[in-house]
This record gives C-alpha cells, structure tokens and sequence, in this order.
C-alpha cells in the first residue's frame, strides 16, 4: 500500500515505512540511541529528498527519547540540572545547526557535507568504542583470573574544573565549569541538527570519559537533553527549512515506538560491554557504507543532487 | 541549380500555406489531477481530431502525430565526480536553469522516423532544446556542456523525469488519435503543458495545445499549506505528535 508524503511530495509503501520505523526504533531501544543515524541515510537511500529525511527524523528522534527519558526520570536516573545547562548549549547549537543548514542548502553543498560528516564522524565514534569495548572485555577477563579491581586514582583537578563559572551537579557527583558543558552541548546540537541525528550516541561517551560522571545518570541527561533540542530543531526546521514532513514522521514513530518495545527488552539481556561492541560494528558499519559511496572510482561520475521547482 | 532551389522554395511555400486548412481539435480526459493520501501517479489521455476541408492538400501518406508533455519549471543541477585524493566528490556543477521538471516525448514511432533533425528541434522534441544553445562556446566548453547535457538527459530518464515512449500515440482512425500521458508519482505538483504536433510526410501541419494542473487536494493539500503558509502552528502540531507519541508509548508500554 502506497502513502503519498504531502512536503516529500512522492508516494511510498506504507509498510516499508513502519518496517523502517520499527527496525530503527528496535535498534534504538537496544542500545539506548535515538537511531538518527541509521534513520536518515535509510530514508535518504530510499528516495526522500536529503532535507526532508534529516529534519523528519528529528520527529522520529523526539518521540522516542521522550519515552526513554520518562522512564529514566520516574527511576531519578537523570541529573535535570546538568541537563539543563546541555540544553541551554544545545538550543544554541540547534540554531545554528538549522542556519548553517539552509545555507548549505542553497549553495547545494547539502548531500555533500552530510555524507562526508557521516563517515568521518561513524568512523571515529565507531573505532574508538570498538577499541575501547575490546579493551573493557579484555580488563574483565583479567580482573576475573587476578581476582582484583585496580583501583584507578582519580586526578585531583581535571581541566574542566580549572575554568571559570563552577557549578554543582549533586546527581552527577560532579563540580565544574559550565563553559565545557555549554559547549558540549552547542556542538551536539550543531551535529544534530545538521544530520538528522539525536546525538546521544556522542553525549554519552563524552560525560562518561570527559566529565567521569557516573555511567546510571549519563543516558537519562543525555536523553533529557536530545528531546529539548529536538523538540527545538522540529520548530526551527519546520518554520526555516518547511522540511518537516509530519505524515512520514508519524508513520516512521509509530513503527518505532514498537520496534523500540521489543529493543528495550532484548538489550536487557545483553552486557555491558557485548553492548558497547555491538552498537561499535553497527556505528562502523553505516560509516564504512557512506565511505563506499566517496572512496574509490563511482560507477557513474555524473549524479543529479538539486531539484527546485518554481511554484 | 539556381532554378531548382527557387522551385523548392517557392513549393515550401506553397506546402506551408494549406496547414492553415488543417484544424485540430484537442480534448483531454481530466483538466485536474488531484493528489490524496493513496496517490501513486495519473494517467491522462488526450483526444485529438483533425479536421480537413477542401482546401486542405490530398496527402498519400497518413497523419501522424507527436505530443510533447512539459511540467513545471525548476532548476536542475547535474555534479560531475571527481578525485579528490582517496575520495570521489564533486568537481564541476552545471546549472541548467528553469528547464521542465517533467518531461515526455509521446508519438506512435520513434520521432526520428517522423521527422527530420531541424524539425524536431523546431518542436522543441528534445529536453536539451529547452537550454540555451552550445554552438556559440568555446571549442573546449563545448565538449565539458555536451557530456554535462547527456548526463542530464540519462539520469532524468532514470529517475522517470524524462519519459520517451513510442507506443503512447495511437490512430483510432486517420484523423482521429489518443495520447496517453501518464504522470509519475514523483512528478512535482503544478501546471503540464501538452503540446500536439500533426504530422504528414515529414511536414509539421498543425500544433495545438492543452493543459491540465496536478494539485493536492484535501487533507494533503491542507497538510501542505499549513507546512507553508502557517508554519509555526505546524512546527508546535508536528512537535506535540511526537511529544504525545513519546509520552503515550511510555504509558502503554511501561513495566515499572
């Protein structure tokens, strides 16, 4: 059954769509992402024109980290002031994110940049927690034959707290300047909006290894902070960009507010660092497949990127 | 010789002057093509009738017709790769400004069979005669614009933009026809043009022309104006969806 998109403006199978939805929204449910990532380039490569996908899926991005972000909140597993600061950097982030968008747009560098962004940004998250994954299962080996924890000294003044502005975070144990945290949070607002990401799977390593802040609050702020800046970034790229195709992302969040049901339960099974590893191959295995689109001689030198019609 | 060409001249004129006696008379199926929920694309079909008089030429050969189908206007843009590095990405663009966004070349045979090169180009048969023409460019650019206007040419008609079939005409009887338009779902929303060519023995008789518009209508044409013209009443719509959405799959879902 074909659905006609009305800001798309081409029809497509309404069951491709909430087959879509669903698997991304399984996805994101097992590893506590938003799917951004795996959502945009799939709607890209079945046909939606590149600003649509990226600033439909921030609707997709937005229900489901409201789910994930209520729950986290009823167990008090998020720090809402240490998310609030995110956010204040993240609506920043956000807006500048949707201007630098439009320009790229207009000047039809759009496709470009996003597939670029994509691959190096995948890469390197995908890389760098392959390894580190690797490395945490390797220590848990050896910890089980030594039978002790080492105990790691933390340093006594990291650089974040040397800045000016300090701020208490009770929840997160943690007290430090607010400019890292602001900017933290513009440059993953930026990101996201940019590419039809939450960011999430950026937020989270960057708390866990830059602030050390504890591992039970990390994804519940990070949650909090993607449904702000998403919630801003439907607005802005609504009234900006007019790319926001409300009847795909209703489809694409209903499948995936299922798809996420069952994610949420399968991951439960799984640990921690079998997690990590998994959500790494996946990560690199989208970054390794925009590569393939720009690395080596393309089959067809020509491509045809901007249609706009006059109205 | 000099005798000759005058003689051709003076029957090139003569042959131009009965094409005002043929009349045709065009009729299309649906001056409206309405996009709802379950649109996946429209046929249209254009019915045509030529009219002859008594001062209409005795023609041995029979009619034959050639439609052309224009969508609306809009900029194209064609990149051409190249290697940056390890990496392929574009290393020259051409604009091809204001050129249809759909367009379809419709006969009962190949329209090189129909009628001769200058012909076709006087009827516009080709995408490439909606550009500015290359003859006047350097040597070098021209090589550059004419690989950039095949490519615009093969990838449009991949992406069914561009639509060349040779079986959409079909004679009823001599003088009467049907062309059978069939419009894409992804073809752009606006107004199409159809313009029919009569066609005897290689000469270009009579042109007429018909339009008819694609449009949204109902519940998707009000999802795509307030999309426009109402656009933070949309945003906050579009927002609570997803905040409600989010909240009601937490509520229904929860198992705390």
């Amino acid at each position: 059954m074909q659905i006609y998109l009305p800001i798309a403006e081409l029809p497509l199978s309404l069951f491709l769509l909430l087959g879509m939805g669903a698997a991304v929204g399984f996805i994101a449910g097992l590893f506590g992402v938003g799917g951004g990532f795996l959502l945009t380039p799939f709607l890209i490569f079945i046909g939606v024109p590149a600003p649509v996908a990226v600033a439909t899926s921030s609707v997709h991005i937005a229900a489901s980290s409201v789910t994930g972000a209520l729950t986290y909140w009823r167990r008090q597993a998020l720090d809402s002031r240490l998310g609030a600061v995110l956010i204040v950097g993240g609506v920043l982030g956000t807006a500048l994110g949707v201007l630098f968008f439009n320009q790229m747009r207009r000047l039809g560098y759009l496709d470009v940049i996003i597939t670029l962004s994509y691959v190096t940004l995948l890469m390197s998250i995908g890389c760098l927690m392959f390894v580190e994954s690797i490395g945490a299962m390797l220590e848990s080996r050896k910890q089980q034959r030594a039978g002790v924890a080492p105990v790691k000294a933390a340093p006594e003044k990291a650089w974040h707290q040397r800045l000016p502005f300090h701020m208490h975070f009770a929840r997160s144990k943690l007290t430090t300047s607010v400019i890292p945290v602001v900017g933290l949070g513009t440059i993953i607002g930026f990101i996201g909006t940019v590419l039809g990401i939450g960011g999430g799977f950026l937020v989270v390593p960057a708390l866990i290894y830059l602030f050390r802040i504890p591992t039970n609050v990390v994804v519940g702020t990070s949650l909090l902070q993607i449904v702000v800046t998403m919630l801003v970034a439907i607005f802005l790229h609504a009234t900006i960009s007019q790319a926001v195709d409300v009847i795909l992302g209703l489809v694409l969040v209903v499948g995936g507010v299922i798809g996420a049901q069952f994610g949420v339960r399968t991951g439960q099974t799984l640990k921690g660092e079998q997690f990590r590893l998994l959500l790494a191959m996946l990560i690199l295995a989208v970054g390794v497949r925009f590569a393939f689109e720009i690395v080596g001689k393309p089959p067809d030198p020509f491509v045809i990127s901007t249609v706009e019609v006059e109205r | 010789m000099k005798r000759l060409s005058a003689l051709l001249l003076m029957l090139a004129g003569l042959a131009a002057q009965p094409t005002r006696a043929q009349e045709l008379v065009l009729t299309l199926s649906t001056r409206e093509v309405a996009i709802t929920s379950t649109y996946t694309g429209a046929d249209v079909t254009a019915f045509g009738f030529i009219e002859r008089d008594v001062r209409s030429v005795p023609r041995t050969e029979p009619f034959e017709v050639i439609a052309t189908v224009q969508g609306p206007v809009g900029d194209i843009v064609v990149h051409r790769k190249g290697q940056l590095g390890p990496i392929w990405l574009t290393a020259a663009r051409e604009r091809f400004a204001r050129i249809p966004t759909y367009f379809a070349v419709l006969s009962a045979r190949p329209v090189s069979e129909i009628v001769s090169h200058e012909n076709a180009q006087r009827l516009k048969l080709s995408l490439t005669d909606y550009l500015p023409p290359i003859d006047t460019l350097p040597p070098d650019e021209i090589t550059a614009q004419s690989e950039f206007r095949q490519a615009l040419l093969r990838l449009r008609a991949e992406e069914g933009a561009l639509h060349i079939d040779p079986k959409a005409v079909t004679m009823v009887r001599p003088n009467l026809f049907t062309v059978k338009v069939n419009v894409p779902g992804k073809a752009p929303v606006g107004l199409y043009v159809i313009n029919i060519s009569v066609v005897a023995e290689g000469i270009v008789l009579r042109t007429a022309q018909a339009g008819f518009v694609v449009r949204k209508v109902g519940f998707d044409a009000a999802v795509a104006d307030a999309a426009k013209n109402r656009a933070p009443l949309y945003a906050l719509i579009t927002a609570l969806i997803a905040v409600l959405l989010g909240w009601f799959a937490n509520f229904a879902f929860r198992r705390d």
